[in-house]
């Protein structure tokens, strides 16, 4: 029997909607899960997805996808790749995994809130695809590092990184709950599929498939592509949203939604996308730095996007072109002096060659974060190794969860931005972290961080084994060293000797 | 003692630290404990300076507290943040 062209039946097919009878609309559609905002539902019906898919054509690609990534990686699984590959790049690809593959499962329930709650059934349609790239998503990225396990027990993290209290894993999820777990459909559509997906990640996975082709592992660059061509298609699910809510009157709770989400999402970003590309990828085969890419891929697209839909770039937009050339240089000294904390091996990797091209990249880097490295590099030229494992701990930011840091050296920028709430005393580590906790001090009041439940008696006992075993760390596997054995130090060495 | 967290904003330092400090040490004490996780792990000694502690404000601009007072008598609290800074002897 011939099939109808799609365009054919397409529209009246997803346009579908019920009129209950036996129950009330709001029951149906509780405004909590669905529509606070109570925009009409004949708005809801001029919902239009720009990217349009039947079920039987996106079973079909999918399938094609799915069994282009696996082929790839079964022809590949025999090289020795992964057993010659560097520990910078094997860095890259343990925080991926543990930090990602069981988000997408999370991504997936959120696409699953969308499907039940939104108010459109257009949004409901395409959310579903939504659902199931995300279910793929998840199933890729876990069954591709299990075959890594044998060879290295850090691997594991893919599984079980979402299960511990690991502290970088505690920032992934306080900021995924807030955008995606802990939203009803329209919110959360502005959140996830705008904020996260079209702002940030959709372009990350174009940059990290590059990085990954470049150095020579094209299983991973595959299946970044594979997710990243997904993403492209149902993070436009927040487009016409955005447009609805703008032109029933909620332009400004749209702009502070996604000025809430842009912000979150960045600083794991930066941490997870900057350090990456500007320290664990070997010099040779950078591509570019994390300044440029986000200048050149997220910067100016992400304004043009906003301003597009008659909303502003956010209003700490200086903050953030600031932290663009600060938080993941930061990050890189803290994850590296406390890299007993984290399931990958950080490389330091800031010998002589990398310091000049973090010099001509980031202008002024030597004489701040310089002098941070300065002192690390002097301990481990003289032997004095100890000394480069600090014995305290970093505060933490009560928002991002990230340790507290900016610039060392002369600029001292370093500071907790401070806000006391019933009698609580909470730090962040910015302006704009602390401005999210003013918009609603109910939803993160009680949320205590890392170095929180330390005092609180929650990690027993409060010293730094205590705290390492309650974040998992010698329970899913070792935790980090430097990921070259302290080898970049050698140049500093020679260049004394001469 | 009861030992309780302050907040160490140490000069030139990429993070504030915390430290562990109890109502009866000196400010002076203080000011060392605090040195003990930057100077040497993220911050260069400088002979000859000696460190003052005053309360981290907006404007960097707090008095420095005296060496010989306590930290309870200079009313210190869990999570309050301090600068710890290098300063000329006679200064
Ligand atoms: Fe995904
Ligand atoms: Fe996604
Ligand atoms: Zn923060």
């Amino acid at each position: 029997m011939a099939l109808l062209e799609r365009n054919e039946w397409y529209d009246i097919a997803r346009d579908t909607n019920w009129t209950p009878t036996y129950v009330s609309q709001e029951n149906l559609f509780p405004p909590t899960m669905s529509d606070p905002y109570q925009i009409p539902i004949d708005e809801w019906e001029t919902f239009d997805e720009p990217y349009k898919v039947s079920f039987r054509e996106y079973v079909r690609t999918q399938r094609e996808k799915d069994g282009s990534a696996y082929s790839v990686k079964a022809a590949l699984s025999r090289s020795r790749f992964y057993d010659q590959a560097c520990e910078g790049w094997a860095s890259v690809l343990k925080l991926h995994y543990g930090t990602v593959a069981l988000t997408e499962y999370q991504a997936c329930q959120f696409q699953a809130r969308m499907v039940r709650f939104g108010p459109s059934p257009s949004m409901r349609n395409m959310a579903t695809f939504g659902m199931l790239d995300e279910m793929r998503h998840a199933q890729l990225q876990l069954f591709f590092p299990h075959e890594l396990v044998h060879r290295d027990r850090q691997y594991d993290w893919a599984h079980e990184a979402a299960h511990t209290n690991n502290w970088a894993v505690i920032g992934g999820r306080h900021a995924m709950d807030d955008i995606m777990m802990c939203r009803d459909a329209v919110t959360g559509s502005l959140m996830v599929s705008f904020a996260f997906e079209t702002g940030l990640t959709n372009l990350q996975m174009i940059g990290l498939s590059t990085d990954a082709a470049n150095m020579g592992d094209f299983t991973f660059s595959n299946l970044i592509t594979s997710i990243q061509s997904d993403e492209a298609r149902h993070a436009q699910l927040g487009t016409p949203t955005i447009e609805i809510m703008v032109r029933n009157g909620y332009k400004e709770d749209a702009q502070k939604i996604l000025d809430i989400a842009f912000w979150r999402v960045w600083r794991l970003f930066s941490v997870s996308v900057g350090i990456p590309m500007d320290y664990y990828i070997p010099l040779e085969q950078r591509h570019m730095s994390f300044k440029e890419f986000m200048h050149e891929w997220v910067n100016r697209q992400y304004v043009r996007q906003v301003e597009d839909l008659g909303l502003a770039k956010p209003w700490y937009w200086q903050h953030f072109l600031d932290d663009i050339e600060n938080h993941h240089h930061c990050q890189q000294g803290g994850i590296w002096s406390w890299r007993p904390t984290v399931w990958w091996n950080p490389p330091g990797a800031v010998g002589p060659k990398e310091r000049q091209w973090l010099e001509k990249k980031y202008p002024g880097w030597n004489d701040s974060y310089g002098t941070y490295w300065d002192v690390i590099t002097e301990n481990l030229l003289a032997d004095r190794e100890e000394k480069t494992h600090p014995e305290c701990v970093p505060i933490i930011c009560n928002m991002c969860q990230i340790p507290i840091s900016n610039r060392p050296g002369k600029a001292w920028k370093a500071r907790p931005y401070q806000f006391e709430h019933e009698g609580r005393r909470y730090n962040f580590c910015t302006e704009p972290c602390r401005w999210i906790f003013t918009t609603d001090p109910n939803r993160y009041k009680d949320h205590e961080t890392i170095v929180d439940r330390m005092y609180s008696g929650e990690i027993q006992p409060p010293d730094l084994d205590g705290v390492l075993k309650y974040m998992g760390i010698g329970v899913v596997s070792e935790g980090g060293r430097d990921g070259y054995n302290y080898q970049w130090i050698e140049g500093f060495r020679s260049a004394a000797a001469e | 003692m009861d030992k309780f967290p302050i907040l160490s904003r140490f000069q030139y330092d990429c993070h504030v630290k915390v430290v562990e400090t109890d109502v009866g040490e000196t400010i002076t004490q203080l000011a060392m404990n605090c040195a003990s996780h930057s100077i040497g792990i993220h911050v260069k000694d400088q002979p000859g300076k000696v460190l003052r502690v005053r309360k981290t404000s907006d404007t960097d601009d707090q008095p420095p507290l005296r060496g010989d007072i306590t930290v309870g008598e200079a009313g210190l609290i869990m999570y309050d943040c301090v600068d710890v800074y290098f300063s000329d002897p006679e200064s």
